[in-house]
C-alpha cells in the first residue's frame, strides 16, 4: 500500500515537471515574481520616504509583467541568491543587474540585454592613476561575486583584488585610501562618483562591456521567448527610454547616456 | 548624527513595512524570537540525548554538538544557504535560512546549557523518582526537566542575547535586518561610515546589555528560589542539601 | 547536484588558494589570540589595582560582550579612521592593512571575554589561600604570583581554550573587510567556478581539523589541571 503510494507520488511529481510550463503557470497565478536588489541605488534600493524598492531594474520587470497582463510580486535577492533563486523556481524573472557570463549561461537562461554597459575603474583624481597600467602593484576593490570581480581579476593581473559584500563597502574602501581603485558597472559607480564631490575620476579605458539581461530558469523556451518579445515591444515603444531616462538620464544626478539599445543575446555570447 | 535618526530612524527601526516587508531592527528581533523558539525543543532533545542511558544516542548527540562547535556560524549560513538548496531542491528566503542555521547551531549550544543543568541535579533524585516505580520518560518529564529547565533560565536568556547578535550575519546573505539596514543607509550617504555604525552598535548595545541586565536579576530570582528550595532541609539533615551548582 | 563539481580541487591553483586561505586565518588567529590573552591579562590588573576607574574597564568588556563582532569589526575598519586626524588617517589607510584592523577587533574583542574568565578565576580562590600566603611571610606580589593566580589560571584554563575555540571561528567574519582568509576564498572560488559543494565543503573540513585540535588541546588541558580542594 504504501509501495503504492510513493508510486504515485512519483508518478504525479515527474509529471509535473515534465509538463509544467513556468510562462502558463505565470498567467494562471495571475502573479510575476521578479528578483530585485534591496541596496543598489538606483537599480534595486528602498526609497526612504516610502521605504518601498524602487529603480530601473524595478519599473523594466513592472514593464514586462504588465505587457504579460499579470500583477508583479517584488522580492529582494542577494548578489549570490540571484541564480539559485531561479533554479529552485522561487522566483520567476530575475531582474537584479544580472550581467551575460558564459559560466552563468550554463545554469540559467539569458534574455536580450535591456541595459549595455561598461565596468569601469573609478580612481581618486589627485592619485595620479590614467590607465589600467597605472594600477600594477595597487588595490582595487569590487562587489563579491559580481562580474566586476571576475573580470577585473582577469583582466588587472598586476593589481590585488579585493572583494566587499556591497558597493558601499566598496566605495568607502576607495574613499578612504584603503584601495586605489574601484571596479564597478559604470552606472553604479557613476552614483558614487558625483556624489565624492569632484574628488574621483573615471578611467578612460572599459573592462569589458556588461550586458544586464533578464534571467530565465534553464527549459523555460516560452518564458524566455515572452520576455523577449515584450523587451522588444518596449523598445520600439520607447519604454525603456523612458525608464532609462527616469533613472540614469539628464533630469536626475546621473546624466548618464544610454549608449545602446536592446541587444539580442546572440550578439554577446 | 540626529539627522540620520530623523531621516532613517524608521528603515532602521522596521525596514519597509508597512508597504513591503518588514525589516530592521523589528526583523532583527522576530528573527531571535523565531530562531529561540525553534531551538528550544532541539536542544532539550539534544541534552536528553547527550544523557541517555543507550550509548549510540550519546555518541551521535555528542557527534553533532562537536561538529557545531567546530564550524563558524557563517559557514553553518552558507551550507543552509547555498548548498542545501542544490541537493535538496528547496530554498528559502535569506531570513528563513539565518532562522534555520541558528537552529541547528543553537541547537548545540543551548543543549549544552540544559545538559549542565540535568547534570547539576543531585542524582538522588532520579534515583528516587525510579525507585517510587516512575519510569525514565516520567522522571525526566515530571522530576528532572522542570528543576532543569527552571535553573537554567538565566543561560538560556544569556543564550538569547547571542542569537540576537547572530542575526547580524544575516546580512551578508541579504536579509534585510538593522545590519542591512545601516549598510543600506551608507549606501545613501557614502561618506559618514562611522555615525552610522556607530548608531548601529548603540542599537545593539542598548538592546542586548537590557537583555543581559535582565538576566542577572532572573538568575537572582532562580538562585534565591533555589537556596529557599535546598535550606528547608538544611535544617534537618544537612548531608543532603548540597546541590552542586 | 553534480559531484563533477568536486574535481575543480584537483586544480592546482584552487589547492594554492585554499592553502593561501588557511594560512590568513591561522595568522588571523594567532596574532589576534596573543595580544588577546596578553590584553586579557592586563586588563584584570588595571582592574585590580585601581588605576583607572574599575567602571571603565567594565564598559569595555560590556560593549565588547553586547555588540556584534562584525559590526566592532566595522566600526574599527571603516569608521574610526574617519574619526582619526587628518594626519593619522592618511597613514593608517596607507600603511596598515584590512588584517591589522581585523586583528585589532577580534583581539579587542576576545580580550573582553578572556579577562572576565581570569577575574572570576581569581575570584574563585578563597581569600583564606592569601591570607594564609601573607601569614607565611610570602609578600603581595609573591603571594599573588604563587598563590592566587597559578590556581586562578588552572581554574579558568578550559573556559581560556574555549576563548580560543570561539576566536579562530569568529576569524571568519574578516571577510566583510576584505581580508583573504578561509571563507574569503571559499565566496571567490564559488563566484568564479559555481561549484558549490567543494567551495564550501573545504573550508568545513578545514575548520574542523583546526577547532578539533584545539578541543583536543582544551580536553588534556582541564585533565591536567583538575585539582582537588
Amino acid at each position: 500500500m504504501k509501495r503504492v503510494a510513493l508510486v504515485i507520488l512519483g508518478l504525479s511529481f515527474s509529471c509535473s515537471t515534465a509538463w509544467s510550463d513556468q510562462l502558463a503557470d505565470i498567467k494562471s497565478r495571475g502573479v510575476l515574481t521578479c528578483g530585485v536588489f534591496g541596496d543598489l541605488v538606483p537599480l534595486g534600493y528602498q526609497d526612504p520616504k516610502t521605504r518601498s524598492i524602487v529603480g530601473l531594474d524595478v519599473d523594466v520587470c513592472a514593464a514586462i509583467a504588465e505587457d504579460l497582463g499579470v500583477k508583479l510580486d517584488l522580492k529582494t535577492v542577494s548578489v549570490d541568491a540571484r541564480i539559485p533563486s531561479l533554479e529552485t523556481g522561487r522566483i520567476d524573472l530575475m531582474t537584479a543587474s544580472l550581467a551575460y557570463t558564459p559560466v552563468r549561461a550554463k545554469q540559467i537562461d539569458f534574455s536580450s540585454a535591456y541595459m549595455n554597459v561598461p565596468v569601469s575603474v573609478l580612481v581618486k583624481k589627485d592619485s595620479g592613476i590614467k590607465s589600467f597600467a597605472d594600477l600594477a602593484g595597487k588595490k582595487v576593490s569590487a562587489n563579491r561575486g559580481s562580474t566586476s570581480e571576475v573580470f577585473a581579476r582577469q583582466k588587472l593581473t598586476n593589481s590585488e583584488v579585493v572583494s566587499f559584500d556591497n558597493g558601499p563597502a566598496s566605495y568607502l574602501a576607495l574613499a578612504q585610501d584603503k584601495v586605489q581603485g574601484m571596479a564597478m558597472v559604470k552606472s553604479a559607480a557613476v552614483g558614487f562618483h558625483n556624489r565624492s564631490s569632484g574628488q574621483t575620476a573615471f578611467l578612460d579605458e572599459a573592462l569589458f562591456w556588461e550586458h544586464d539581461c533578464v534571467g530565465v530558469k534553464k527549459g523555460e523556451p516560452a518564458l524566455l521567448a515572452a520576455v523577449n518579445t515584450s523587451l522588444d515591444k518596449l523598445e520600439s515603444s520607447g519604454r525603456l527610454q523612458t525608464i532609462w531616462d527616469r533613472w540614469y538620464g539628464q533630469s536626475n544626478e546621473y546624466q548618464l547616456p544610454r549608449e545602446k539599445k536592446v541587444t539580442p543575446a546572440s550578439e554577446f555570447e | 548624527m540626529t539627522e540620520i535618526l530623523s531621516q532613517y530612524g524608521l528603515l532602521l527601526l522596521v525596514g519597509q513595512f508597512p508597504d513591503g516587508p518588514i525589516g530592521g531592527l523589528a526583523l532583527t528581533l522576530l528573527m531571535s524570537v523565531a530562531a529561540l523558539l525553534l531551538a528550544f525543543p532541539v536542544a532539550v532533545a539534544v541534552a536528553i540525548a547527550r544523557t541517555s542511558p543507550i550509548p549510540a544516542i550519546r555518541r551521535a548527540a555528542a557527534f553533532y554538538v562537536t561538529a557545531v562547535r567546530g564550524i563558524p556560524l557563517l559557514l553553518i549560513i552558507f551550507w543552509a544557504f547555498f548548498v542545501l538548496p542544490l541537493v535538496t531542491g528547496v530554498t528559502s528566503s535569506p531570513e528563513i535560512t539565518v532562522i534555520c542555521a541558528l537552529v541547528v547551531y543553537e541547537g548545540a549550544y543551548l543543549g549544552e546549557a540544559i545538559r549542565a543543568a540535568l547534570e547539576a541535579l543531585p542524582k538522588g533524585q532520579t534515583d528516587a523518582s525510579r525507585s517510587l516505580g516512575m519510569s525514565y520518560t516520567a522522571t525526566l518529564r515530571k522530576v528532572i526537566l522542570p528543576q532543569a529547565l527552571f535553573n537554567c533560565l538565566p543561560s538560556m536568556m544569556n543564550q538569547f542575547v547571542l542569537i540576537v547578535k547572530n542575526t547580524s550575519l544575516a546580512y551578508i546573505i541579504g536579509a534585510q535586518e538593522v545590519t542591512f539596514s545601516a549598510n543600506s543607509i551608507n549606501a545613501q550617504l557614502l561618506t559618514r561610515p562611522f555615525e552610522v555604525y556607530f548608531i548601529l552598535a548603540a542599537i545593539y548595545f542598548i538592546l542586548c546589555y537590557s537583555l543581559s541586565r535582565l538576566s542577572r536579576v532572573v538568575e537572582n530570582r532562580v538562585l534565591r528560589k533555589r537556596s529557599r528550595v535546598t535550606n528547608q532541609p538544611i535544617t534537618e539533615t544537612p548531608s543532603l542539601a548540597r546541590v552542586p551548582s | 547536484m553534480n559531484l563533477h563539481s568536486l574535481a575543480v580541487l584537483a586544480d592546482p591553483n584552487v589547492q594554492l588558494l585554499f592553502l593561501r586561505g588557511t594560512l590568513t586565518t591561522l595568522e588571523l588567529f594567532f596574532a589576534s589570540a596573543i595580544a588577546a590573552y596578553a590584553l586579557g591579562a592586563l586588563l584584570v590588573v588595571i582592574r585590580m589595582s585601581g588605576w583607572l576607574p574599575s567602571a571603565a574597564v567594565g564598559a569595555f568588556v560590556e560593549y565588547h560582550r553586547n555588540v556584534p563582532s562584525i559590526v566592532q569589526i566595522f566600526v574599527w575598519y571603516f569608521g574610526v579612521p574617519q574619526i582619526l586626524p587628518q594626519s593619522w588617517h592618511t597613514y593608517a589607510n596607507a600603511h596598515l592593512s584590512a588584517f591589522f584592523f581585523a586583528v585589532v577587533a577580534l583581539s579587542l574583542n576576545a580580550a573582553a571575554y578572556i579577562s572576565e574568565d581570569l577575574r572570576s578565576g581569581i575570584r574563585a580562590v578563597p581569600t583564606g589561600q592569601m591570607e594564609a600566603a601573607r601569614a607565611l611571610g610570602m609578600s603581595y606580589l609573591k603571594a599573588m604570583r604563587w598563590v592566587v593566580v597559578s590556581q586562578a589560571v588552572r581554574g579558568a584554563a578550559p573556559a581560556l581554550v574555549n576563548q580560543a575555540l570561539g576566536l579562530l571561528k569568529t576569524t571568519s567574519l574578516a571577510l566583510a573587510i576584505g581580508v583573504k582568509e578561509l571563507m574569503y576564498v571559499a565566496r571567490q572560488l564559488d563566484g568564479e567556478t559555481y561549484a558549490t559543494f567543494p567551495s564550501y565543503l573545504t573550508p568545513t573540513l578545514i575548520y574542523l581539523a583546526c577547532t578539533l585540535t584545539l578541543m583536543a588541546i582544551g580536553s588534556r588541558v582541564q585533565q591536567s589541571t583538575r585539582f582537588t580542594r
